[in-house]
């Protein structure tokens, strides 16, 4: 187990490597630069200054080794739209938000999906299937700008029962968070649905009716657990999504999270932030899949972690 | 519980199942009922072995889920020795099901993953609380051995048994509360030939030891032939011939019994000879028929009586 944590935190670290490689690379492949925007226009004394200060006018090489070695001492840079203040004291400035927007979403959406699906699958056919099907069908398929819309439409505008923007206080959080919410829960709910039917069906789960047990210990001893797995395999790449915000929704309600960086990062050819943004995803997906194999081998005994056949 | 030792340990009585499927109507859906049992009659005495053959839909799995209630019958009586169970709820159904137990065509979906096969072959009598968890444990591991599996199996989990293991754990598993039926629904259909004559000898050994009645759901009629005392053949959800073994073998009068049995693969090839599968068309034409031509033109599918214990279904005028 140890060693199977140390190997994949040593794979890690290659992955981080080489996705920082192509990152910068391809930020450099794309034509233009900082200054180069018509909202600010420099000249070219001034801008060649510039670049010379911020050390871009040296080999890409330089500036690579250069960047990576701060990186591992947990300098990131100052972002060029930001210049008052370091990458990570930005990160720390916009992370909140997003953390909160997101993670209310998981925690209301998670559970509240599972049940629903549970629910459809539990009564399959009747009209509780087809109001759960209907209602994950819908949050899948509708993008959550539309949602944003209707929400604010109906509370804010008609209703005036919450405000429409703004991060404020707590009432500002309300909304933005259902949004969000209806990704996860409509994940769930179709998921859930699909793995209980699967596992509802299998003889294993006849005999144990055929011995007496009552219908809810076989949900709950036997089913679910059975049923775990694509949910795992479905909650950590969303778990990435809470740290790095939903940009669609962020920007519908005016939340100050991380969202928008993404966007005028590229944007503004902002390298060292654009680079941040990046190789922080990039650790967070490798983090998110070691959890859900060691959760995988944890929930399926035919999966062995050290590789060895069983 | 148990009657007298004339009670049969199982009986189904004119069951019965209908599904209703739909037939059309694009805003109001109409709905017709299509008969996968059909009054069905079957008596599984004590400490027989009685073996129901047919092809896949005929109703035969059908039937074995309709005894176990684990469907619920359309119409007809289920008595287990002597009782009639058909309309207990769960609760009231709960001890019954003690002496009433299953097994099996998939061994590897008949067993939950997640467990090792201490905790499978323990939970019934976990979950008619039964002894302490240490006793549950230890009876489990002596089901174990009694399988003919080691003791240390217990700790391993079902993905690393062969098939034949397997089914030897879902066989523990059954009979573990020493219940007097037993359904095996296809026990062997899915294992090779040297294993599924050590799971046959298992059960005919276990059967003898306990005093098991049981209800072999079955196609593969030499298995048949090897351990059933009676059996039953049934097509399109009724029961078409019931007889002793040899009588089935020897003295078939439904044209579906024949052609099952002209299934049976040939072992010399030179006495290989082009064989006749009959069409659903052609074996009802072929049924027997009792008396001319009907005047009235009524005329009846039913049971009629061949010789002692031979039943076969035939068209009889009124």
């Amino acid at each position: 187990m140890i060693l199977f944590i140390a190997k994949r935190l040593a794979s890690t670290l290659i992955t981080f490597l080489i996705v920082s490689i192509i990152i910068f690379l391809m930020m450099h492949a794309v034509p233009g630069g900082p200054f180069d925007g018509n909202d600010m226009p420099v000249s070219e004394a001034v801008r060649a200054k510039l670049m010379a200060q911020l050390g871009l006018d040296k080999p890409l090489y330089v500036q690579y080794f250069k960047y990576m070695y701060g990186v591992f001492h947990f300098d990131f840079g100052v972002p060029f739209q930001s210049p008052g203040e370091t990458v990570l004291e930005l990160l720390a400035r916009a992370w909140p938000a997003s953390l909160i927007l997101g993670g209310s979403g998981m925690l209301i959406g998670v559970p509240l999906g599972i049940l629903l699906g549970m629910m459809a699958a539990l009564k399959r056919n009747s009209w509780v299937d087809y109001l759960a099907s209907a209602v994950a069908t819908l949050g899948l398929t509708v993008p959550v700008f539309v949602t944003s819309m209707l929400l604010i439409l109906v509370f804010a505008v008609w209703l005036e029962w919450l405000p429409a923007k703004g991060w404020g206080e707590p009432r500002n959080w309300i909304l933005p968070i259902i949004a969000y919410a209806t990704i996860p829960m409509a994940t769930y709910a179709r998921y859930t649905r699909s793995a209980m039917l699967d596992t509802l069906n299998k003889p294993f789960v006849t005999v144990l009716r055929a011995k007496g047990l009552s219908e809810s210990r076989i949900i709950f001893q036997h089913v679910l657990r059975n049923s775990a797995i694509p949910m795992v395999t479905v909650f950590l790449p969303m778990f990435v999504g809470i740290a790095t915000g939903s940009i669609f929704v962020e920007a519908m309600f005016r939340v100050p999270g991380l969202g928008a960086y993404f966007v005028s990062s590229i944007r503004n050819r902002d390298y060292p932030l654009e680079m941040a943004l990046m190789l922080m995803i990039t650790v967070l997906f490798c983090l998110s899949y070691l959890i859900s194999d060691i959760a995988y081998a944890w929930l399926n005994p035919r999966i062995r972690l050290d590789g060895r056949k069983s | 519980m148990l009657g007298s030792a004339m009670t049969p340990a199982l009986e189904l009585r004119q069951l019965s199942k209908d599904y209703a499927i739909r037939t059309g109507g694009h805003f109001i859906p109409r709905y017709e009922a299509i008969s996968v049992v059909k009054n069905v009659d079957l008596v599984l005495p004590q400490n027989k072995i009685v073996a129901v053959v047919g092809e896949s839909g005929s109703g035969k799995t059908t039937t074995g889920m309709l005894a176990l209630r684990l469907i619920e019958p359309t119409s007809g009586q289920i008595l287990l020795h002597g009782t009639d169970i058909t309309t207990f709820d769960h609760k009231a159904l709960k001890p019954f099901r003690r002496s009433m137990q299953v097994i099996f065509q998939d061994s590897y979906s008949a067993l939950n993953p997640m467990m090792t096969l201490a905790q499978i072959v323990a939970e019934p009598l976990y979950i008619h609380g039964i002894g302490s968890s240490s006793e549950q444990r230890t009876v489990a591991l002596e089901w174990l051995e009694r399988v003919g599996l080691h003791r240390n199996y217990g700790q391993r989990y079902p993905h690393e048994l062969s098939g034949g293991q397997r089914q030897r754990v879902a066989i523990a598993r059954a009979l573990i509360l020493k219940p007097t039926v037993l359904i095996a629904d296809e026990p062997t259909s899915a294992l090779d030939v040297s294993v599924k004559a050590q799971i046959i000898n298992l059960l005919l050994d276990l059967q003898r030891d306990m005093g098991l009645a049981i209800m072999f759901i079955s196609h593969d009629l030499s298995v048949v032939r090897s351990l059933a005392d009676n059996v039953v053949v049934m097509f399109n959800g009724r029961i078409v011939e019931q007889a002793p073994t040899e009588a089935i073998f020897s003295d078939a009068r439904h044209p579906y019994t024949r052609s099952l049995l002209d299934a049976i693969p040939v072992r010399n090839p030179r006495d290989r000879r082009i064989r006749k599968f009959l069409s659903r068309e052609e074996i009802a034409a072929a049924i027997p028929r009792i008396s001319n031509k009907s005047s009235n033109g009524l005329e009846t599918q039913q049971l009629v009586s061949v010789s002692k214990d031979h039943l076969v279904e035939a068209i009889v005028a009124a």
